[in-house]
This record gives structure tokens, sequence and C-alpha cells, in this order.
């Protein structure tokens, strides 16, 4: 917009011109309507120009002020002013170049917009948390897979399908299962031989070749064992079926040091494939918090039915075994770097095959700021980067046009929660930096 | 005062018909207009400046109903009155 500022003689002549007038006669006019105008508007009135638009008088209240050196409040004293508003006509000529614009609603206020957003989220965080430990539990299962057969890993599959899914109730509903199971054994034991040592190897031979699948079960069974022996035991000292072959107290005395040595060979077992096997480790974590409790009631309830002291010796110690563990291994795995499914994510080639958006570059946009668009983190950008190697060489200079493909990642992976998937991404940062750098 | 009787007032003055000073009136007028539109300015001596200013964009909010509205850019004429203007209007005494 030129400020070139054109003086009333400069319209005189002009107007002169076009009414082919003297140029006198034309600034007489000039005149006389100024003068008019002024008057007009000294009386009051307001002065309309057809085409042109409105003079009006306009007072300005007086108003305080403070002088900026003394300090002092001072008043302004009211004055009036002379308001021109344009004619519609004048008004649209001269906004004709903006004249193509219009207001534009944007909605209401911000948070009102994001409010539905984050409750959408929200409502997925378990959804998405759910389905991540699905995916956490195939890849623990395909690893056992590896160092297993088919056919245990089939029941492995199973057993711990269902114990994820299910509460400590079912759990709980599952234990009686398995105390039946042990019910029938046990007595076998016991008919079968009275030695300690012989008692041994039947347990051992269940532990040692069947692997972890075994191993999880007993580490949960474990408990009702011992419970159920002590019912074995109290069924014996009521003499219903033991007295013919064995002198009471003998029987008694052999009976608790098979248990105790049960007990020790168990938890042996126990934490020698918690340390072997630390991914199947976790899942017994949670199977012997939930049993310890369902199988203290049941210790309490025995303990209450029967009042011989060796037993009440044992009741606490049975209950402090898992605790113990658990404590262990909770701590190991603090320790030890989870070699887990994420690892494997991390190592396993991404193929970008789904492609959730297509986005032109234009001036200005850049691969972290669609990272932080669609993956809510801007460090992710690595990722869409590796789907467009072809087009874009130098992730800082993407010419304008390029059209962006934007991946569909696996929701673990650009997880903005984990430090981890954060570590990973900017590993794969300062490695194409440093790769660009060098073709450079 | 609308633009019949500024005319009158004016016709009176000059000594001069009606049709005439509504013809000047208007070159007048349209030679303004035609100036301002290119984005000139006009000086009155004792009278005032009118000139074309730009508005920028804005963002509006309507204090009752929250919505937002982006108002655009827009061009409007502005009058600025002369300082000699200015004088005269403060020996006006104000009535009310």
């Amino acid at each position: 917009m030129s400020k070139e500022k054109l003086s009333s003689q400069e319209i005189i002549d002009i107007v002169a011109l076009k009414a082919s007038v003297s140029k006198r006669a034309s600034e007489e006019f000039l005149k006389v309507m100024i003068s008019t105008i002024e008057e007009a508007l000294m009386s009051g009135d307001s002065v309309k120009i057809k085409n042109f638009g409105t003079f009006k008088l306009h007072w300005n209240e007086p108003r305080k002020s403070v002088n900026v050196q003394t300090g002092e409040d001072i008043i302004l004293a009211g004055y009036y002013k002379v308001n021109f508003t344009p004619d519609n006509n004048l008004r649209d000529l001269i906004n004709e170049p903006f004249g193509h614009l219009e207001a534009v609603q944007i909605g209401r206020d911000t948070p009102v917009q994001i409010e539905p957003i984050q409750k959408e989220t929200e409502t997925m965080d378990p959804l998405r948390t759910l389905n991540e430990q699905a995916s956490e539990i195939k890849d623990i299962l395909a690893e056992i897979m590896n160092l297993q057969s088919n056919h245990q890993t089939a029941e492995l599959q199973n057993d711990i399908q269902e114990v994820v899914v299910e509460n400590i109730n079912e759990t709980s509903e599952e234990i009686p299962h398995q105390v039946h199971e042990e019910k029938i054994q046990i007595p076998d034991y016991e008919f079968q031989v009275e030695e300690v040592e012989i008692k041994e190897e039947p347990k051992s031979e269940v532990f040692s070749p069947k692997s972890v699948v075994e191993e999880q079960k007993e580490e949960h069974v474990e408990i009702p064992v011992i419970v159920i022996e002590e019912t074995v035991e109290e069924l014996n000292t009521e003499e219903t079926f033991v007295p013919t072959f064995v002198p009471r107290k003998n029987k008694k005395k052999t009976g608790w040091l098979v248990l105790i040595i049960c007990i020790i060979v168990l938890l042996g077992a126990g934490t020698s494939i918690f340390y072997l096997y630390p991914p199947a480790k976790r899942m017994i974590i949670s199977f012997g918090n939930n049993v310890s409790n369902s199988t203290t009631d049941l210790t309490k309830s025995v303990s209450q039915l029967f009042v011989a002291k060796p037993k009440k010796l044992d009741v606490p110690v049975t209950v402090v075994i898992p605790k113990d563990t658990s404590a262990v291994d909770t701590i190991e795995e603090e320790d030890i770097p989870p070699v887990d499914s994420l690892q494997l994510l991390f190592d396993s080639p991404r193929n970008y095959t789904e492609i959730i958006a297509t986005e032109t570059t234009h001036s200005g946009s850049r691969l972290t700021n669609l990272a932080k668009k669609y993956y809510g983190l801007k460090d992710f950008w690595v990722y869409i980067y590796e789907a467009n190697r072809e087009k874009v060489s130098d992730p800082n200079k993407i010419p304008s046009g390029t059209i962006i493909y934007i991946p569909k990642l696996d929701s673990r992976l650009i997880d903005k929660e984990n430090q981890r998937c954060i570590d990973k991404a900017k590993e794969l940062h300062d490695l194409y930096v440093k790769k660009i750098q060098k073709e450079e | 005062m609308n633009h019949k009787e500024l005319i009158a007032a004016m016709a009176a003055k000059m000594n001069a018909p009606k049709s005439l000073v509504e013809d000047l009136l208007e070159k007048t007028v349209s030679t303004c207009n035609e100036l301002l539109v290119e984005g000139k300015t006009i000086g009155f001596q004792s009278f005032g400046n009118f000139e074309v200013r730009k508005k920028e964009e804005r963002l509006s909010v309507h204090p009752a109903t929250q919505i937002r509205t982006l108002v655009p850019p827009k061009l409007v004429v502005n009058f600025k009155q002369s300082n000699i203007l200015k004088d005269k209007l403060k020996e006006l005494p104000h009535n009310e």
C-alpha cells in the first residue's frame, strides 16, 4: 500500500478536469463543501454524503491520566471528534482485496474440543494394555516353545492362558482338582514305601523330567500338597487305615520327615527353575500370590480342625514359603534387564505394510511434526523415516510436495509412557543422523 | 443533514444551480473513492485526512456461546481530523 498523500489542490485539479470546469470553480466548490460540512457539524448535525459516508461529531469524555514526569494526576479535558463512517459501497470497494475472505467459525473453546478425545483415549487404554499383555504372553510362550517339545508347550499354553484370564476365585476352584490328583498319589507313596529316600525319588521323578509346565503347576500346588499330606497324617492318627502297617508314633515321625524333605525338594526345584527360566518366572509369581492367599485359608481351616502340635509348626512354614520365593523373584526381576517380548520387538525387522495416512509435505513440514501428530511423540519420527526411505534421502531436507506414508506401528513400539520405547527411538535417531553425516 | 440538504445548502452558498453542485459533488466523491481504492491518502487542509488502514486478522470469542471465530483481515477507510478542525471544535461548548 503506497502511502502517497494527495493534497486538496490535487483533488481540485482532478475534479476540474473531470467536470470540465475551471480550477477556480472547482476550488471554490471544495472550500464551500468543507465549510458547509463543518458548519453542519458545529451545529451538532451529522452530514451524510451519498456513496461516500457519514460525518458525525462524537464527544470524548474527559478522563484521568498521570503526568509521566511528575506522577501527578491530571484530567484530560473532553473534546469533540469528527467520526467518519464510510458508506457501504465505499467500504466494499476499499476492502476488495480481502473481500473473498469470510469469518471462519473454529468452534467452541478448545478445552471443550479436547475433552471427548481424552475420554476416548482413557477408555482405550485398558483395552490396549490387555492386548499388550496378551501379546506379551504370546511372546513368552514362543520363547518357551523354543526350549521345549511341542506337546508339552501345548499344555502350557492352555494352562497359562487359563490362569491369566481367571480370577482368584477360579484359581481356587482349580486347586481342589489338583488336590484330588495329589491325594491319589500320596497315599500310594505311603503304602508302597515307608522309607524316606524312596519317597523322595518318585517326587523328584515328577519334577525333573517334566519341565516348566509341571514346575509351574507344582509351584502353586505345592502348598495344597502339604495340606493334603496333613489330612493323610490325620487319617493315620485316627488309625483308620494305617495301623496294620506301622506303629503310630513311628509313622508320625517318618511322615513328618518326609513332609519336610518334600517341601525342601519342592522349594529347591522351584527356585532353581526360577533362575533358569526368567520369563516363566513372572507368571509363577502371580500364581504364587494368588494361591498363597487361598492356601493360607486352607491351612488355617486345617489347623483349626487338628490340634496336633507338629502340624501347627508346619502351617506357618508353609505360609511363609511362597512369600519368600515371590519376594526373591521380584528382586531378581528388577535386577535382570527384561529379555522379553519388547526387546524381541525392537530387534525384529519392522515392515511397513499397513499405512494409516498419507501426508503431502509443504514448506515447513517436518517428520517430527508428523510423528507428533500421529504417534503422539516427536521422537518416533524415525519409523516414518524408515517407511519412506526410498523417497526421503535426508530427513532434514524433504522436497516440498513429497507424499509421506505414515505407517501403522505396533502400539507397544510407540508407547510414549515407556522409557524404553523412547530410548529405542532415540537410538535409531542417532543411527540415522550419523549415517547422514557420514554421507555428507 | 443528508445528501440533498447538503447540496441545497452548498448551492445557496455558491449561488449556483443545484444540478451543478450535485454534479461536482458526485465527481469529487468518485475521485476520492478511486484514489482511496488505490490506497492513497487524501488530505483536505483545514479538515482532515482520509486514509486506508489494514486491520489484521484476529480471533474473536463469542462471550455467550464461546464460539470462536477467525475474523479475516480487512481494509478500512479511516478519517482523522486536522488540528485546525480540532481547535475549532474545542471552542464548541459541550452541552448535554
